[in-house]
């Protein structure tokens, strides 16, 4: 059970930070059938968008709020939703200009402060918000938050210097600058993520009441309150004035344990559930064929290698290691098919991603065997491979690390005994002595997340602790190039330039799949965000 | 009768301490020795250190004693315990809410469970024992100890799952397609889980299964009892009076054989808070069972040392209860 819920745990954290709106770009606009929508869903950490970082919580603010850009739901490009534009002659300083019109469930109007306000209560470092993160490039983000100056207590952290970061300035009622540390070209497609959507200012007043019964500004608002642990009821809302849900009411009921959704989803008492237990994959499979939804996402899993150790700094090592392992007869034997090969380092659905960038990701016995001999051979002990306990990854690595055995005859040895929390603290002090897994999960639908933040020096998920100077120049010219496709062009360089290196091993992209009913007319499932609730309609 | 439950309850304080220090030390030392779980909140992507520290702060995970490998940290255990009992703060869980809230919500939906599971175990298990106890060696008898050798033999999380597949799925949607059936019991008492649309009917089932186990012990119980008190000289004297039968077995024999059985069912709710664990999370009751689960599975230290703590002084009562019972039941046991 603990297996499981890390597991979704860190899906959760994963697939959730991809950004989100719930476009529902199908554009017909089509019958209006109504109903309630029935939907599977687990508790949400937070419905406050400064706060929500998991996928359920996600799931639920997406339809309460909305935010100034949304998700085309087939192509995953970036539409403006509230935003009239989003502008920037240099990259820095953009200019938001909003739509007219649009109000919170209270009356309020979803103007510039709302949005200043909203961003800036989430970075603030007291408030503690999970989405505080997400505001790191703008401009006097340092400045609100602040650090212990021992490390760790006793001594409490001093306040921070600043309230608002000095990057927000409010230029009229629908107008707002901001201005970003670095210049990032890629700005508008993050703000389509819930940490960037408005709040009220009866909201920040109270925080937790609003968190209990919140005051959006989209399409559905929250019919009575939060029920903790038994169900959240939306209704379509007056106040919302773009294209409305087709549904009239959706009914998210909340499961501990998916295979108890799974049960109430067989009695007929849901219409979608986006979450399928594995054990019960093949069975969902068989009896609902044609209405099971399955696509390759987008959360990364990878084998990181540990540069910091002497045995992995050759290259060629590396590439050996890579071109033993034959990722499909994994995929098939451990995981019935619920994973994808990874052939790059790219979600597959994303623009700009090309496949098959990673040349040694292909099982090459000659070749693996080749290169190692000319890196002079394995010089290590026995291969630790590691990953964290009791989240069923011991299977497939085990897989991985009979297959290295096979081709490159390295021995190799499981480290999977520790928990999360003591693993990444392990990995965060670059303490790992062989390969280790690990996931990633986009923070916004722009190619750059899958680079900077893993591979870029010093970055913050850099567990590889890989350093290169010309990526990190190519990254850096792609961050502050005139246009997006410049800017991409100049990413692939830089993925390029990663499966040459190869400071982490690709494996897998995780498949999603969703189950819907009969009475589900059309399901939408958005690229970026995922199942669109709103969007779906009833027969 | 007074000095007893003085005494009693005096004897409360100890076990109650030591079992919050016990939980206290043990979700300690598996957040030194596993590391800061507020981490673990980030998966994958590495927080800003000042995040995480603000948030380790406000979760309550700040104190530096965690990092201390084998540190009982008692000073983090007295803001505990002077805030359980002070100011009936018993700390916040990962996302923020009171534990107190989160019992609250609990709360009802597993005291509606247990009361199911011990009305169903105590009527349906007396009758049985009673019936079985009665008729010594005939078909009852023999039917009665088969099928409670067989409920006793499965564990409670595989009668729950099959219960659920098979009577909550399969049996239900066979009823849900017929149109004559009403809703309260196609959709309500066979739903394979708990449902917010008919919270009482749907926990029936859930709460018969959490009885069924103690219901076998509660049978065989009765039935071992009636036939020791049948053959008693009590009994025998009051059918020699020319009492009528009916009053010989329910009011000398029944009442007499029912010591054991009370003292049991007392006991039992101790274990059924444990088996409310499972059943709660297969049939996805939100309550105290489910809520412990979790915690436990996320090591919120607050949240187990809170909600065992109340378990632990639910139980320490109804033991206390249990034992004044028995002087009502039999007025030979006298407490002084």
């Amino acid at each position: 059970m603990r297996g499981k819920f890390l597991k979704v745990a860190v899906a959760a954290t994963a697939t959730a930070m991809l950004a989100t709106a719930c476009g529902s770009g199908s554009g017909d606009g089509g019958s209006d059938a109504g109903g309630t929508l029935r939907v599977y869903a687990s508790e949400p950490a937070f419905l406050l968008p400064s706060n929500g970082n998991d996928e359920p919580s996600i799931y639920v603010i997406r339809q309460l709020y909305r935010g100034l850009v949304k998700y085309n739901a087939e192509t995953g490009e970036v539409e403006n939703d509230l935003a009239d534009s989003i502008e920037s002659e240099d990259q820095k300083l953009w200019t938001v200009k909003l739509k007219d019109g649009y109000t919170f469930d209270n009356g309020e109007p979803v103007d510039a402060d709302s949005f200043i306000r909203s961003w800036n209560y989430a970075a603030y470092g007291p408030n503690a918000q999970n989405n505080g993160y997400f505001m790191k490039r703008i401009a006097g983000f340092g400045d609100v938050t602040s650090e212990d100056p021992d490390g760790e207590g006793p001594e409490k952290a001093p306040a921070p210097t600043a309230e608002t970061m000095s990057g927000l300035k409010k230029v009229d009622d629908l107008t707002f600058t901001v201005e970003l540390s670095e210049p990032f070209t890629g700005f508008p497609t993050t703000v389509g993520y819930v940490g960037f959507f408005p709040m009220a200012q009866a909201c920040i007043d109270d925080a937790d009441t609003c968190n209990e019964t919140p005051i959006g500004n989209g399409p559905y608002k929250i019919d009575g309150t939060w029920e903790r642990n038994v169900e959240i009821n939306l209704v379509r809302s007056d106040s919302w004035n773009g294209e409305p849900g087709k549904p009239d009411g959706i009914n998210y009921r909340l499961f501990a344990d998916v295979d108890s959704g799974y049960a109430a989803f067989q009695a007929g008492e849901l219409d979608v559930m986006y979450t399928i237990p594995p054990a019960r994959f093949k069975d969902a499979k068989a009896s609902y064929g044609d209405r099971l939804y399955e696509q390759a996402g987008d959360s990364f899993n990878y084998v990181g290698l540990p540069l910091y150790n002497e045995n992995f700094k050759d290259k060629r090592v590396r590439q050996a290691l890579s071109l033993a392992i034959d990722r499909q007869s994994i995929v098939d034997a451990v995981f019935d098919g619920r994973y994808a090969p990874a052939t790059g380092f790219v979600a597959p659905s994303y623009q700009g991603a090309r496949e098959g960038v990673c040349t040694y990701c292909q099982k090459d016995v000659e070749k693996a065997k080749a290169l190692l001999a000319e890196a002079g051979g394995w010089k290590g002990d026995k291969l630790v491979l590691w990953a964290n306990a009791g989240a069923g990854h011991e299977a497939w690595l085990q897989a991985v690390g009979d297959q290295i055995k096979g081709v490159l005859g390295i021995d190799y040895e499981l480290k999977v005994n520790l928990q999360f929390p003591e693993y990444l603290e392990t990995a965060d002090n670059e303490q790992l002595t062989g390969p280790f897994r690990l996931g990633w999960g986009p923070d916004y639908p722009y190619l750059e997340t899958y680079l900077s933040p893993i591979y870029g020096t010093g970055a913050h998920s850099n567990h590889t602790t890989f350093s290169n100077p010309e990526f990190d120049k190519l990254m850096k010219q792609g961050d502050s190039a005139a246009t997006i496709d410049e800017a991409l062009a100049l990413y692939q360089q830089a993925e390029d330039v990663l499966a040459e290196e190869l400071p982490v091993i690709p494996m897998f992209w995780r498949k999603e799949a969703a189950i819907y009913s009969e009475n589900v007319d059309t399901f939408v499932w958005n690229q970026v965000a995922g199942a669109d609730y709103g969007a779906t309609s009833l027969k | 009768m007074g000095r007893y439950v003085i005494r009693r309850l005096l004897q409360f304080i100890p076990t109650v301490l030591g079992t919050m220090f016990l939980l206290h030390y043990m979700t300690s030392l598996a957040i030194q020795f596993s590391g800061n779980p507020v981490r673990a909140l980030f998966g994958d992507r590495t927080p800003p250190p000042a995040l995480l520290q603000a948030v380790t702060e406000r979760l309550g995970y700040g104190d530096p004693c965690l990092e201390q490998k084998g540190n009982p940290c008692f000073g983090l255990f007295l803001d505990r315990v002077s805030g359980v009992f002070l100011h009936f703060d018993f700390g916040i869980n990962m996302r923020r809410q009171e534990v107190t809230e989160l019992v609250a919500n609990a709360v009802p939906f597993t005291l509606k469970l247990l009361l199911i599971a011990i009305i169903f175990e105590a009527a349906v298990g007396i009758a049985a024992g009673v019936w079985a106890g009665l008729r010594g060696g005939s078909f009852a008898d023999n039917l009665v100890k088969i099928s409670t050798v067989f409920v006793i033999s499965v564990p409670i999380f595989v009668l729950g799952v099959v219960v659920r597949e098979f009577v909550g799925v399969k049996f239900g949607n066979v009823l849900r397609d017929q149109e004559w059936i009403p809703d309260v019991i196609a959709y309500g008492f066979f739903s394979p889980g708990f449902k917010p649309d008919y919270p009482f009917a749907s926990l029936l089932i859930p709460g018969m299964v959490l009885g069924s186990v103690a219901l076998a012990t509660t049978a065989r119980l009765t039935r071992t009892s009636i036939m020791e008190n049948i053959r008693a000289d009590f009994v025998r004297t009051a059918r020699a009076k020319g009492l009528a039968n009916k009053r010989v077995i329910g009011v000398h024999t029944l009442r007499n054989s029912l010591i054991p059985v009370i003292t049991y069912l007392g006991v039992d709710i101790g274990s059924a808070m444990a088996g409310a664990v499972v059943t709660e999370t297969i049939f996805n009751v939100p309550g105290i069972g489910r809520l412990v689960t979790a915690a436990a599975r996320t090591g919120e230290s607050p949240v187990i040392i809170g909600v065992v703590t109340m378990l632990v002084l639910v139980i320490l009562l109804v033991n206390l209860l249990v034992d004044l019972l028995y002087a009502v039941l039999d007025p030979r046991i006298r407490y002084e």
